[in-house]
């Protein structure tokens, strides 16, 4: 008896008290809010006046639909027809202003004209890819009463579709696209990204692998390589891919794709699963690619994407690197809380020579290293305590300043660096680090060279580039070719340069941060000094802001977007981990980098 | 008037429309009160015409079949419920705790309910209120920060209203991700304001704004709160939701709607909690007071149903039955009282057995005893009446009435000695098959002085063929011999019939007379011992008054029958049924107890009277099983009064046509009642011979 009444106070106690221990369990992962505004579009009403025509399509054109169902409630005649809201987007810094004009005739009853204006920022071309825009947009659209109707409709109007910027930041979002990097490593095959932007509501997976099979965007085309034979489109009469209830997603395609081999279809998937998985990380797990008949010709899932490709070079690195007060290179593991540096093995770290700045090849079994004065680049291995040898490059600067920058490795292990001799400013490239350094031609180049780092693919190149009066400096990013010579050699080039902060006045850091996005530290004209991310392409990406840092020299962040930023700051080598502050490594220190 | 019931019939009066004679009063007052429910009957009728029994459910028969169809499964179920009263209280707590605790749970949910509702309500009042302040504010400082600039040719300060509004509902949202969205909706007759309607999370706009709020927030009286469901574009299941709205001026002055939801999802989620912990809680409460009831019924229950079976056992003449007592609770007490009773019972029915063997005891005793001196006596008085004529006349009379009183005294001795030794159960049967006719013929001639003086003819009717039975001769003879001699005695000179009949398994003799008669309620005396027809006749004339109690003795030993019929001024009938082999049970009599020429067989014409001798050839047993014979048997008709009738006493012998009043005159019309239920013939005799079965049972039961 007592024992029952023991046992049941037991329970009664165990039930009726909130438990303190307890077995384990996965925490399901809830879908995130949706938390955007939608702007319901709605159809002309009756017996509009011509300024709430003109408004209401205005409105339509930040509104969800598809294919712009409801703007085109307000067109008739020619524009009906011939509109084309795909080819291109115009980003205002504002919404459009539209004014009543006096038409080319005479005032009338039967026809008016409206003029759009606006500061020009962004333009979104008809593949999808953002560029800056500067300057002012001006367009007329012209209405009509129609005849039978009496109504005012809209028949003449510019092609494509524009917004202010805020609309145009709910209603689109960025999503790299990945190709292949003609220039191939051993045995690995690198990828680039491609960022385009989508309509955020607008059944974005099928918009992304249309996308894709279109292949890379024309800036990106002559260093990118697509896996899927030209043409292959989606199979004719397939209108939206959704993933099923295991995220695995089916792709037909149609007969181009046919009668590929079997790694060239992983490659194929590989581009897909990247892609998809960029746009939504859990979204997609496995891709299936369907021949023309429905037959499958391969799917991979997301564990055998490392063995086809990877992003960038493929690498994780495993520490920071920044040159200590002793004026040696020093690491520390990348991932630890609290983190204490500690000298690399090798000549670098050990040896008598001091060193301003240094670069760690991806494989983090080199470094190079540029000494204290700048005018000499060494390369010593991480491995072995090898001495350093003869330094690579030298410089005839006469001053500091005006020697060699950081450099920078490649996914190639290709050592890329720029000398700031006035005289002979140049780029110079050292093919796996080693030998007889290659220069660069930059034939746009207007300027000095302030800063470089080669992405990771080996294809994009950002610069930071000093004008010569020396007090504005932009951020470049530019492609770099690889022409094969006759004799063997290969003429490298970097072209299509493009600003991508021209608001920025001065640009004082940057880093790679992402697979298309840069970290950048500068200053807007009348601002202050700021840290900000930056797409390859211009735009701002979405996402949190960084916590604010003074006096920052230099950054440094990996292309994996998990990792921390480090940067030189007043208060010496800091880290910024995400979800937290920036806190202090050690006091002094400078030049932090990760490998690459 | 049903004609003749047995003779010993404990008491089934038959289906008797009314009886009139004895019971006058009583009578008056059932027919008072049959009058009364007849006129109620009619009322129902009329009710009942008018209504759906008569023309719905019994005018149409396949209704009918239905509704048995229904009810034969549920008749079980009917049963158990009357007979079983613990099912009874258990369903009962049941349904009551269901009500109560459905009660119970709808008022503290709703009132839970409310509780919810009034704090979700005020904390998003005060939020929506702030949001609608916020939201005028923006429209404000964006007019102010716009006016310096450019301005259209619409005077409006700020052109891009859209976009604005767009980043006013995203800032808005932004402070209440889950918790609220916003809605913003162009005011219907704003002048320019043709801009869509923006939402955020998610919510359809159009099914989750009810149109009668976008009516009233439109009139612009203020801010507007109601209850909505709403909806969601983006797939997730619809909620209820609590919605405010205002109108709101844009920086260009028009207005437009906005509106706060609040999805009431955690209310939701907390009522359902209360609601599945009530109906838990509910539920167990609910099987617990129906399990109380079922332990606390059953303890009461089963001493009560214990109590129920030793009392059928004790009524069934067990008397040594007697509860188990336990513990010293009511029911022991009650248990307790049970057992006092029966005890008590037991004893006194006991001392009244004692006392009556010792009475019978006595009895023969005292005629045993009495013999002895009487011998004497009568030597003596012999002596005395053989020299009577040296007397002079008044001790010669004297003598003679020695004599005479002295024979007296022996028969009535010898009748007390039989009739002590029948009460004894020391009589015994020596039976052997005899021809009733050669009896009939002893007794007949041994009668024949007395019928001569009386000038009575004695005829014999139904010997041309011998019958047989098994009986003992010498109780036989002494039965009939007793049944002739007073047909003579009291046939005041008229001719009596001795019949005799053999049909079936019995055999009969009645004797007929066609003197006074009996008055009604005689037939069941004229079998009491000691009774006289007349009693101011003196006891110097006739038997001793023991002869007919003796003779009914005889035939229940045989196991037959002895029944009386009279009516007065119409003479009288005794029937004696034996069955043919001793020990066989009688089903009925060849030879109605109601003779034919009776004045109700006469006055009904005589035109449905059988002949006799096929009322003598139906086999009883098959006619018995007739259907008119299990009407007689099955339940009284509702109509029938159930008046007690004298004569059907235990013990009674026989039964007599009633008169309706007095005896003086017979009315004819008194007779029609017995004339009606006589008609019938043969069936009729059926239904008299399951009748008589009903008496040979009761006679058996004896």
């Amino acid at each position: 008896m007592a024992v029952c009444a023991g046992v049941a106070a037991v329970l009664l106690a165990g039930c009726a008290s909130m438990p303190d221990s307890g077995d384990l369990r996965d925490v399901e992962s809830t879908p995130r809010q949706d938390a955007q505004v939608r702007v319901f579009a709605l159809p002309p009403p009756d017996d509009a006046a011509p300024s709430e025509i003109v408004q209401g399509f205005l409105e339509a054109l930040t509104s969800d639909d598809p294919n712009y169902e409801t703007a085109r409630k307000y067109l008739a005649g020619d524009a009906l027809t011939e509109w084309r809201p795909d080819a291109s987007t115009t980003v205002l810094a504002e919404g459009p202003n539209r004014y009543a004009v006096a038409s080319r005739t005479q005032e009338s009853d039967e026809e008016r004209v409206y003029r759009l204006t606006g500061e020009k920022t962004a333009r979104v071309d008809a593949q999808n890819a953002y560029e800056p825009a500067e300057g002012s947009y001006r367009e007329t659209v012209h209405l009509t009463r129609l005849e039978d109707s009496g109504q005012w409709r809209i028949d003449q109007l510019p092609q494509g579709v524009v917004m202010g910027k805020s609309d145009f930041q709910r209603t689109y979002v960025s999503v790299n696209k990945y190709y292949f990097t003609s220039a191939t490593r051993s045995g690995q095959l690198g990828t680039v990204a491609d960022p385009i932007y989508v309509r955020r509501q607008v059944d974005p997976v099928t918009q992304m692998v249309r996308s894709l099979l279109q292949g890379p965007t024309r800036w990106l085309d002559p260093v990118a390589r697509t896996g899927f034979p030209s043409g292959t489109a989606l199979r004719e009469g397939v209108e939206s891919l959704t993933p099923d209830d295991q995220n695995k997603l089916t792709v037909p395609l149609n007969d181009k794709a046919d009668h590929v081999a079997r790694d060239k279809c992983d490659e194929m998937a590989a581009q897909l699963l990247l892609t998809l998985q960029d746009l939504m990380p859990t979204g997609v797990d496995e891709v299936e690619l369907q021949g023309p008949e429905g037959k499958k010709l391969c799917s991979l899932g997301e564990d055998r994407t490392d063995a086809v490709a990877a992003h960038g070079a493929g690498n994780d690195p495993e520490f920071e690197y920044f040159i200590a007060e002793d004026k040696r290179l020093v690491r520390m593991p990348v991932r630890s809380s609290a983190p204490a540096p500690e000298a690399v093995p090798g000549a670098l770290g050990a040896g008598d020579m001091s060193f301003r700045s240094a670069a760690v090849a991806r494989d983090e079994d080199r470094a190079a290293g540029v000494s204290l004065d700048g005018s000499d680049l060494y390369v010593g291995s991480l491995a072995t305590a090898s001495s350093l040898g003869e330094p690579v490059v030298h410089s005839e600067g006469q001053t500091e300043g005006d020697r060699l920058t950081t450099p920078s490795w490649d996914g190639r292990n290709d050592l890329w660096v720029a000398d700031r001799d006035p005289d002979n400013p140049r780029l110079l490239m050292l093919r796996n680090g080693e030998g007889e350094p290659v220069e660069v031609t930059t034939p746009e180049l207007d300027g000095r060279i302030k800063a470089v780092r080669v992405a990771a693919d080996g294809v994009r190149i950002a610069l930071i580039l000093e004008q010569d009066d020396g007090k504005s400096s932009s951020l470049l990013v530019g492609r770099i070719e690889r022409e094969s010579g006759g004799s063997g050699d290969t003429a490298v080039s970097i072209v299509d340069l493009r600003s991508v902060t021209p608001r920025l006045e001065e640009v004082r850091a940057m880093s790679w941060a992402g697979d298309s996005r840069l970290v950048v530290v500068g200053r807007e004209s009348g601002g202050v000094q700021q840290m900000r991310y930056v797409q390859v392409d211009g735009s701002t990406p979405d996402g949190p802001e960084l916590a604010a840092l003074t006096g920052v020299q230099e950054i440094a962040a990996s292309e994996d977007e998990s990792l921390p930023l480090v940067a030189h700051s007043e208060d010496g080598i800091v880290r910024l981990s995400s979800g937290s502050q920036w806190q202090q490594v050690v006091e002094n220190g400078a030049a932090p980098v990760y490998p690459g | 008037m049903s004609g003749d019931s047995a003779a010993s019939a404990p008491g089934r009066p038959g289906p008797r429309p009314e009886r009139p004679v004895g019971v006058n009063a009583e009578s008056a007052g059932t027919q008072e009160s049959r009058k009364a429910r007849g006129s109620r009957g009619s009322r129902w009728g009329r009710i009942l015409d008018s209504g759906l029994l008569q023309g719905g459910v019994q005018g149409s028969p396949v209704l009918r079949l239905v509704m048995r169809w229904v009810r034969r499964p549920l008749l079980p179920t009917m049963r158990l419920w009357r007979r079983n009263i613990q099912l009874r209280v258990v369903v009962t707590t049941l349904l009551m705790s269901l009500g109560v605790v459905l009660l119970l749970g709808f008022v503290v949910i709703g009132q839970v309910r409310n509780g919810l509702l009034d704090a979700k309500v005020k904390a998003s009042q005060s939020q929506a209120t702030g949001g609608f302040t916020a939201a005028s504010q923006e429209a404000d400082s964006a007019a102010n920060a716009a006016g310096s600039e450019s301005v259209d040719p619409d005077g409006n300060p700020v052109q891009n209203v859209g976009e604005w509004m767009s980043n006013l509902v995203q800032s808005l949202s932004s402070g209440g991700q889950g918790a609220f969205d916003v809605v913003t909706l162009a005011d219907g007759d704003s002048s320019s304001g043709a801009f869509g309607p923006r939402a955020s999370g998610g919510v359809d706009w159009e099914r989750s704004v009810p149109a009668d709020l976008r009516d009233r927030v439109g009139t612009g009286t203020g801010a507007v709160q109601s209850y909505t469901r709403v909806s969601y574009t983006n797939g997730r299941p619809s909620q209820p939701s609590l919605i405010f709205g205002k109108q709101v001026n844009d920086p260009n002055g028009d207005a437009y709607q906005l509106y706060y939801l609040f999805p009431l999802t955690q209310e939701e989620k907390s009522l359902s909690l209360v609601k599945g912990t009530l109906a838990t809680a509910g539920l167990f409460v609910t099987v617990l007071l129906g399990a109380i009831a079922w332990l606390v019924v059953r303890q009461v229950v089963t001493p009560v149903r214990m109590a129920a079976g030793i009392a059928e056992r004790l009524s069934a003449g067990r008397l040594q039955e007697r509860m188990k007592v336990t513990g010293e609770d009511d029911i022991a007490r009650l248990g307790e009282a049970f057992n006092k009773m029966a005890q008590n019972l037991q004893l006194k029915i006991q001392q009244l057995e004692d006392l009556s063997r010792m009475q019978r005891r006595f009895v023969s005793d005292v005629s045993h005893e009495l013999r002895t001196p009487l011998t004497t006596v009568r030597m003596a008085a012999d002596v005395i009446h053989e020299a009577r004529v040296d007397f002079d006349p008044v001790t010669a009379r004297s003598a003679e009435l020695l004599a005479d009183q002295l024979d007296r005294f022996e028969s009535l001795l010898a009748d007390l000695l039989e009739i002590s030794r029948f009460d004894a159960g020391a009589a015994a049967l020596e039976a052997e098959p005899i021809d009733l006719r050669e009896v009939v013929r002893r007794v007949v001639s041994g009668a024949e002085p007395l019928a001569e003086r009386k000038g009575t003819r004695i005829r014999v009717t139904g010997d041309q063929q011998p019958i047989v039975a098994e009986a003992d001769a010498r109780r036989v003879e002494r039965v009939l011999r007793n049944l002739v001699v007073n047909a003579v005695e009291h046939g005041e000179g008229k001719d009596v019939v001795v019949r005799l009949a053999a049909a079936g398994g019995a055999v009969a003799v009645a004797v007929r007379d066609y003197g006074v008669g009996l008055k009604p309620g005689e037939a069941t005396r004229v079998f009491s011992r000691f009774w006289r027809a007349d009693p101011a006749r003196a006891r110097t004339t006739g038997g001793t008054g023991l002869g007919l109690s003796i003779a009914l003795e005889d035939a229940r030993l045989h196991g037959g029958w002895l029944q009386a019929w009279g009516e007065p001024g119409g003479g009288s009938q005794f029937r004696l049924t034996l069955p043919r082999t001793a020990d066989e049970p009688l089903r009925g009599s060849p030879i109605p107890l109601e003779p034919k020429d009776s004045r109700s067989s006469r006055a009904s014409g005589g035109a449905g009277a059988p002949p006799g001798g096929k009322l003598a050839t139906v086999p009883v047993q098959a006619a018995g099983a007739d259907a008119p014979a299990r009407t007689a048997i099955g339940p009284r008709p509702a109509g029938t009064v159930p008046a007690a009738d004298p004569t059907a006493l235990p013990g009674s012998g026989a039964r007599v046509v009633p008169r309706p009043t007095g005896s003086a005159h017979v009315p004819t019309g008194g007779e029609r009642d017995g004339e009606r239920v006589r008609d019938g013939g043969p069936e009729q005799y059926g239904r008299d011979g399951s009748e008589q079965y009903e008496q040979g049972e009761a006679f058996r039961g004896r």
